[in-house]
């Protein structure tokens, strides 16, 4: 068998495009935790993405607003969460699984009259130096501004955490929130605000799906990515950059284990289905299992409501 | 400059209780005041009041003759007003630095050289770059310290500081607030025990159920002049009658050893002792040296050999709490809230939990209510625990209140043996002294008690024999008359 280089630098490429609306869903979701809130609402939150993004990509013919709309979606529905959760202190758990079943519905039904649409050519930058570099090229040229971005975001959200000030806030409310209060910082505040962030970024991730990835509506096409990514964040310790490691090796086996069913490999499709979910959380456990790194970075007051009294 | 610290008439109500009651208090700087109560007092809701924790429904508080507003503890932080409050306000898995930089406006760089020069001066020396957890707790309080004057303060309340601390560490701490108070900062003190008032302190201020019941200079107080107001009663003291001349061996511990998997805990090796009828044993060590281990492998937590514990003529090594209990062993924890009882659970549900076979709690596994209620209600009277609402959740229990509850819930059952751990922690006079009258008269009863404590007063004042443990060996018994606690201390070093 001969092997094509470039072809190499293509299934790379796929690779990381398929792990693209993991990392941004995931991403978000740290900030969130980070900040002691649990939202189980990712899947949801990523399907109302996609379908905004979709449906306004269609309607005005404009990619920024699509974008941008898809994540102001995403924030809207992550206030409902937030004003859930913050504001008339319900349960966590709870109210996320609501926001994904409400997600789900409400897409379905906005979706009806956009099934069967083609959707846009989104552009992407550096399209010429495709093939100026081998295997390098298709992996490094030639993407949408959304992949660059998410390829950047793990390390965003890393300095934002360990450098910045507010990242400093961030991870103190969700370690302590009654010393946080006491500090005088505004707990609920820097809740919201981390919830609405969570939100923003799974709306990107879904009309990533929806606009670039697979330009076309498909009802409940996010298929449990959003759960991913739920997953990696605990799996990875709420670490951004393990989250990348685990984007990737779930995106790459989901890639070559179409492959592998297309050559016609003899191994059971249902296992080389469920090849990715089982593998993403081994090496993740296995490279995540220094407790006391675990304790130092799992937010204490995660999923716990946090209520001051007077 | 000098500062002027004012409380007037400040009122703070609660459902069923009223927190401070009209409490109005001046404080100038360059005295220590010491804020003095028994736990439920008042007095943390006053200091939360000062730092603005709380809101009170009535009153002003004037700083320097202006009328602050504290609506938030950031007002008192602008209004110079600092607090250690007794549980750590600090960010466990953050740094030491990142846990001062998050609330100052300063720049990394000129942060870290003034929390320098603020450790220099101190003579305080603390990694900042490690993470909080991995701090003693000595070590935190010294970081709240920090935090507080990294702000310049004009005032700084601690609440409660020594209550987590070693002697050392105590003695440090006092040293550290002297020298605050004569660099002019009006240094607030809030604590229920009073050899630290009588240390530290220039003034002091008593509190009872809420209100204010004298202000006075520490030269013309006494520790029993104190204890009789923060109490309100003539406290009688406590003799022990030396117990009668042995009748009879109860219990017999014998080669016991335990080994643990968890680096943190401490080998027990080769422990030897036996218990008289109507004896108390006490259990001498600065904590962590198995105190904790030797308690759990009486109670039968941890179980061990079957002969390794001989009690009342049985074999009872290999069983677990509950059948040792079958054998009129009663136990009562260190942890009150965590081991003796569970905090969400409602009085009578706890008092029926150590109680599952003998009793008639149980009718074909269904709970019999009635007569657990009844059952808690004679032992709310009988041990004069302060409230009548067995419905109340365990929690809302003060801790003095709590130890009376598990203690009388061990031994309304007539145990001939009470294990007890630390029975005292953490409880104000009034309730100690119960307490203690409580175990001299199961001793009078002919009914042993083993008194593991770290309270070297309280064991010199119950034990009829005392033993020391150091690094999980026990060291020989000795008649209570013959020890002094000053030869205690030299065993509990691991001196022989």
């Amino acid at each position: 068998m001969i092997i094509d280089i470039h072809f190499i630098g293509l299934i790379i490429a796929s690779i990381m495009a398929s792990a693209v609306p993991l990392i941004l869903a995931s991403c978000g979701e740290l900030i969130t935790e980070r900040s002691g809130v649990l939202n189980l609402g990712v899947e949801g939150m990523m399907i109302i993405g996609a379908i905004s993004g979709f449906a306004l990509m269609t309607v005005t013919g404009n990619l920024i607003i699509a974008i941008f709309g898809a994540m102001l979606a995403g924030v809207l529905i992550s206030t409902i969460f937030a004003f859930l959760t913050q504001t008339l202190i319900t349960n966590h758990v709870a109210s996320g699984l609501a926001l994904t079943i409400f997600g789900i519905g409400i897409s379905a039904m906005i979706g009806k009259n956009f099934v069967g649409i083609p959707g846009k050519e989104f552009p992407v930058l550096f399209e010429g130096l495709k093939d100026t570099i081998p295997l390098l090229g298709p992996i490094l040229f030639g993407h949408s501004i959304v992949f660059y971005f998410a390829f950047a975001l793990p390390f965003i959200t890393s300095y934002f955490l360990k450098k910045t000030k507010i990242g400093l806030i961030v991870r103190a409310v969700g370690d302590s929130p009654e010393s946080a209060s006491n500090q005088g910082i505004n707990v609920r505040l820097v809740r919201y605000a981390c919830i609405l962030y969570g939100g923003a970024m799974s709306g990107l991730a879904g009309a990533y799906l929806s606009m670039i990835y697979t330009p076309q509506w498909i009802e409940n096409m996010t298929g449990g990515r959003g759960w991913i990514a739920l997953a990696l964040v605990v799996f990875s310790t709420w670490n951004p950059i393990k989250i990348l490691i685990g984007a990737m090796i779930f995106g790459g086996l989901t890639i070559i284990q179409f492959h592998m069913q297309a050559i016609g490999v003899r191994i059971p499709v249902q296992f080389l289905t469920a090849l990715p979910y089982i593998v993403t959380i081994i090496v993740l456990v296995v490279i995540s299992r220094d407790s006391r790194k675990i304790r130092l970075s799992t937010p204490s007051s995660l999923g716990k409501s946090f209520h001051k009294d007077n | 400059m000098n500062t002027n610290l004012k409380i007037s008439n400040v009122t703070k109500i609660y459902p069923g209780c009223v927190a401070n009651d009209n409490v109005s208090l001046e404080f100038n700087s360059g005295k220590i005041y010491a804020l003095l109560g028994e736990n439920g007092a008042g007095k943390s809701t006053l200091v939360k009041i000062l730092s603005g924790v709380i809101i009170p429904d009535e009153g002003k508080i004037y700083l320097n003759e202006n009328n602050l507003k504290l609506n938030s503890p950031l007002d008192a932080k602008k209004n110079d007003i600092g607090m250690v409050f007794q549980h750590f306000n600090l960010f466990e898995t953050l740094s030491v630095f990142e846990n001062l930089i998050i609330d100052s406006d300063e720049q990394r760089e000129s942060l870290r050289e003034k929390i320098d020069t603020i450790m220099k001066k101190y003579n305080f020396s603390i990694d900042l770059d490690i993470p909080v957890l991995n701090l003693s707790a000595g070590q935190k309080q010294k970081v709240e310290i920090i935090r507080c004057l990294i702000r310049n303060p004009k005032v700084l309340i601690m609440d409660e500081p020594t209550s987590v601390l070693t002697e050392q560490e105590t003695s440090e701490l006092f040293l550290s607030l002297k020298k605050f108070s004569e660099e002019g900062i009006l240094i607030i003190y809030i604590t229920h025990k009073l050899k630290e008032v009588m240390q530290l302190c220039d003034e002091v201020a008593v509190m009872r159920r809420g209100k204010l019941v004298s202000v006075s200079e520490i030269k013309n107080e006494n520790i029993e002049s104190l204890a009789n107001k923060m109490v309100g009663q003539n406290l009688k003291t406590i003799k022990k009658k030396k117990a009668k001349t042995s009748s009879g061996q109860l219990i017999k511990i014998s080669n016991l050893n335990f080994t643990s998997e968890d680096p943190f805990e401490t080998n027990l090796v080769d422990i030897n002792f036996s218990v008289n009828r109507g004896e108390c044993l006490g259990i001498a060590g600065i904590s962590g040296n198995g105190q904790s281990e030797l308690f759990q492998v009486l109670s039968g937590e941890i179980i061990s050999e079957k002969n390794s514990i001989e009690f009342n003529k049985n074999y009872i090594g290999d069983l677990n709490p509950q059948d040792r209990r079958e054998y009129l062993m009663a136990f009562s924890p260190e942890d009150r809230l965590e081991q003796a009882a569970i905090p969400q659970m409602k009085i009578f549900e706890n008092v029926a939990l150590n109680n599952f076979k003998s009793s008639n709690f149980f009718n074909n596994g269904l709970i019999n209510e009635n007569k657990i209620k009844e059952h808690s209600k004679k032992i709310i009277s009988d041990f004069n625990v302060n409230t009548d609402n067995i419905e109340l959740k365990s929690q809302f229990l003060s801790g003095g209140n709590l130890q009376k509850l598990i203690i009388g819930r061990e031994l309304i059952t007539s145990p001939d043996l009470l294990i007890c751990f630390n029975p005292t922690w953490g409880l104000d006079v009034g309730a100690i002294n119960y307490i203690h009258e409580t175990l001299i008269k199961i001793n009078e009863q002919n009914k042993s008690i083993i008194l593991i404590s770290t309270d070297t007063d309280e064991l010199l004042k119950l034990s009829d024999k005392i033993s020391v443990i150091h690094k999980g060996k026990l060291s020989k018994i000795m008649s209570a008359e013959e020890v002094t606690s000053e030869k205690l201390g030299i065993l509990m070093g691991g001196a022989n």
